[in-house]
């Protein structure tokens, strides 16, 4: 609970800008979704045909699971708050939609009769007499769709649409529970006031509502105006995969860029996601900058055959070229330490049965447990690769990255992935088995960009370059530690760094 | 009442056929409704009655022939005049339910165009005529009144346009007794003061003699007889009407009314008794009323419309329960 506050008292303008943006997200999808399901119903009624079809359709819609509805979206209208919306929106045709047509259907046909014996016209028997014997029914509808928008608003932030999905993801990525619970109970008490709200509408009378409804649009369109307003100074984005060690670096590239040339400001999109939303975002021009591992690119981002055993110079080298020639982008020189792949088990487990090396898993592998990273165990330069290189013959259950610390500190499991600057090393009391093979290529992070953002911002890529060959492995895994277990902010952490090794030459103290 | 030919027709009926789909259920009907009429349509179930009824506002359309409206082609009139000169009754009463009392009332006159105040002076008029009072009912919902009560409501709201023609489709047959025998009271009193034209429909002979001024018996589509109900009483046409005439007696020998003695009986004429020993009764007042009143009186004198249609003794009374009981 005392962690909780603290969290929250140190969080709290962050969770309001979650909020906020949680709140934009899901309203807007809510209007949108009755501006499409309501009348679509109203003119389904007359149309029985129709309106089988219709809700069969709504239903598949709903039936898809709703993180492969954000990746079949990302292709199409790429990543960030318009995905996020429309999926939102799919998602709540069914109830407003089932709602709104059952509850005008349903009505008693000997109303219906009356309405025509006195020669009412279309239009007026909607209004005066379907729509307010259906009304109860259609608000049911729109809060039945605001409570699943607002759940499902959370997986936003896998997308950097933002929202309090963010406290969620981090919460789960950094193993940190009040960050989780933050995020979980502000959606949920999100929900059930919006509820509140909407059932308040029903029974309001008219002139309240309408009043009301006009300080939501003012109050949301503000809020727009103003974010408008905020960013009218040149901004660069700068975005980051989830994580404490992305988080950083993205924070001394603001610091760094900041300090070289006062008239950029640096927007940052922390935790926004995983290695190819962050591609394409970055390719869709929704952000400029996000740093990336000179390994990752070679294995996913771009096309070509892999020699084996580089070095880390010749890694960067053929990363740079390829990403120059396939997609016209930039990777900036890279820092020093290697974050490849490792394996690591218990110093107990290590003890016990001698290890040191990776090929020293083949004496125990009945024993092995080996809990991974579903990324891990898919890629070929992962788990499948080394299963060959090694002759080991394990199946590995996939796990979130923060979760299998937990798993293997509890005994659950004895053989995690890891990467080499992963704070939980150090807190868990891990042993990294060495990749005698030499199997695993070369991690290192550099800042990725467009070739033609480079060009037109020589001083930020200046700027950047100060960072080329720092930071040893031991440096980032006593940085993650800060943040991941001791709870200080990225952008403190980021800054101490960058003071004490004096990388901030203008005076930007 | 006997209907004369020189009273000017509100609704003729020319050679009218009704076929859902292949099946023809009226075949062809012929039918003339006077101005300020009181009509009833009585027959049973799939006689054919309601669809009747609602082929005049064209809520069923014909399938061959022409129905007459004040003279004119109902089918090439607007639909919207059409149904505007005619309030509406149904059995399932249909008040608007998210509406008021008063906003229910007000739905036509607003359709309309009536000025708000005209409008709002009517509703209070006619919540008093029908007993009412508007200060404690204007403002109430449907579901807040009693089965009764509603359809008072969806009888003001047929009216308060002041339409030429009223159709009222078994508007009381969801009722229970006493508030039926109240309603049948309240349309003989509007019909009485407001002299519209009124075509009713029901399956219960005793509240199609109790009403009409007119009655036509339907049977499978085809109307067996139209007549006044002292013509049905005495000259059925057939057994049929005759069979439906007798099995329509009340449940209770206390309700039947008296009107119905005389019908069925026939009635005597003025005794040649002191004034003191005749009792005056309505011919809607039951056979309760009149075996008290013959406690203290020999002679009861039967009016219609304030007029004496005739004379009952003790005998009449006794001789029309023995019959009854004979059936």
């Amino acid at each position: 609970m005392q962690t909780l506050l603290q969290t929250l008292a140190d969080r709290r303008g962050d969770l309001l800008t979650a909020l906020w943006q949680h709140l934009g997200i899901s309203l807007t999808a809510l209007v949108l979704a009755m501006v499409i399901a309501i009348p679509l119903a109203i003119w389904a009624v007359r149309r029985p045909k129709w309106a089988e079809g219709l809700l069969q359709l709504t239903s598949v819609l709903q039936t898809i699971p709703s993180l492969a509805l954000l990746g079949l979206l990302i292709p199409l209208v790429g990543i960030g708050t318009v995905p996020a919306v429309i999926a939102l929106v799919i998602y709540a045709l069914l109830p407003i939609f089932q709602n709104t047509y059952l509850g005008i259907a349903e009505i008693d046909p000997s109303i219906e009769e009356a309405a025509d014996a006195f020669a009412m016209s279309r239009m007026r028997k909607l209004f005066k007499v379907e729509l307010p014997i259906a009304l109860p029914q259609i608000i049911a509808g729109i809060r039945t769709a605001l409570v699943l928008i607002i759940g499902t608003a959370t997986l936003a932030a896998l997308i950097g649409a933002g929202g309090l999905g963010t406290f969620i993801m981090l919460g789960i990525d950094r193993n940190d529970t009040p960050l989780l619970l933050i995020g979980a109970i502000s959606s949920a008490l999100l929900a059930i006031l919006l509820s509140a709200l909407v059932r308040w509408f029903q029974t309001a009378k008219p002139r309240q509502a309408l009043v009301m409804f006009g300080v939501i649009v003012a109050l949301l369109g503000g809020g727009g105006a103003y974010s408008v307003y905020a960013n009218r100074v040149e901004t660069v984005t700068i975005a980051g995969k989830l994580g404490s060690e992305p988080d950083i670096l993205i924070n001394m590239y603001k610091e760094l860029i900041e300090a070289q040339d006062k008239h950029v400001k640096v927007t940052l999109k922390p935790n926004f996601g995983k290695t190819t939303f962050l591609y394409s975002a970055l390719k869709n021009d929704q952000i400029d900058i996000y740093p990336e591992f000179t390994g990752s690119v070679l294995e996913t981002l771009v096309k070509g055959q892999n020699p084996k055993r580089m070095t880390a110079k010749q890694t960067y080298q053929l990363a740079q070229k390829r990403l120059r020639q396939q997609a016209d982008m930039r990777l900036l020189k890279p820092m020093r330490y290697n974050n490849t792949y490792a394996l690591a088990v218990t110093a107990q487990f290590q003890r016990e049965h001698h290890l040191k090396t990776i090929s020293d898993l083949n004496r125990v592998e009945g024993l092995l447990k080996p809990g991974m990273t579903l990324e891990f165990i898919d890629r070929n330069d992962g788990l499948k690769g080394l299963k060959k290189a090694y002759g080991l013959d394990v199946t590995a259950k996939s796990m979130e990255p923060a979760l299998r610390y937990e798993a293997i500190s509890k005994g659950r499991i004895n053989l995690v992935d890891a990467y080499a600057t992963d704070s939980e090393l150090r807190q868990y009391n891990l042993k990294l088995l060495k990749d005698d093979q030499h199997f695993f290529p070369t991690y290192q992070g550099a800042p990725l960009m467009k070739a033609s953002f480079a060009g037109q911002h020589p001083q930020i890529v200046r700027a950047l370059n100060k960072l080329a060959g720092q930071i040893s492995e031991t440096d980032m895994q006593e940085m993650n530690y800060e943040v991941n277990v001791q709870k200080r902010s990225a952008a403190k952490v980021a800054r101490a760094y960058l003071v004490k090794h004096h990388l901030l030459t203008t005076g930007a103290e | 009442m006997e209907p004369t030919t020189t009273k000017p027709v509100a609704i003729t009926f020319q050679h009218v056929q009704k076929a859902f789909g292949d099946q023809v259920v009226i075949p062809d009907l012929n039918l003339t409704v006077e101005q300020g009429e009181l009509f009833v349509l009585v027959g049973t179930s799939g006689s054919g009655k309601t669809t009747t009824l609602k082929m005049i506002n064209r809520l069923d359309p014909l399938t061959k022939g022409t129905i007459l409206v004040n003279g004119q082609d109902s089918s090439q009139m607007p639909v919207r005049d059409l149904r505007w000169q005619m309030g509406y009754v149904l059995q399932q009463i249909a008040l608007f339910p998210t509406m008021t009392v008063a906003q229910n009332i007000a739905v036509i006159p607003e359709m309309k165009g009536t000025a708000k105040k005209v409008i709002n002076q009517t509703i209070d008029e006619l919540l008093t005529e029908v007993g009412l009072a508007p200060a404690d009912y204007r403002n109430r919902l449907p579901r807040e009144l009693s089965g009764g009560e509603q359809q008072r409501i969806g009888i003001l709201r047929a009216i308060a346009a002041n339409p030429e023609i009223v159709l009222m489709d078994e508007p009381f047959s969801a009722l229970d007794p006493l508030s039926r025998q109240q309603l049948q009271d309240l349309v003989l009193r509007l019909h009485a003061r407001y002299h519209n034209t009124i075509v009713f429909v029901t399956h219960d002979m005793n509240e199609a003699l109790k009403l009409g001024n007119r009655i036509g018996v339907m049977r499978q589509g085809q109307l067996v007889q139209v007549g006044t109900p002292t013509e049905l009483a005495q000259h059925p046409a057939n057994a049929f009407v005759r069979d439906f005439f007798g099995a329509s007696r009340a449940k209770n020998v206390y309700d039947i009314y008296v009107g119905r003695v005389g019908l069925s009986q026939g009635y005597l004429p003025k005794p040649a008794v002191a004034a003191g020993r005749i009792q005056t009764l309505a011919a809607q007042a039951t056979l309760r009323t009149a075996f008290k009143a013959f406690r203290t009186h020999d002679y009861l004198a039967i009016t219609e419309d304030q007029q004496v249609r005739g004379y009952l003794d003790r005998q009449r009374v006794v001789a029309y329960l023995s019959e009854h009981e004979a059936d």
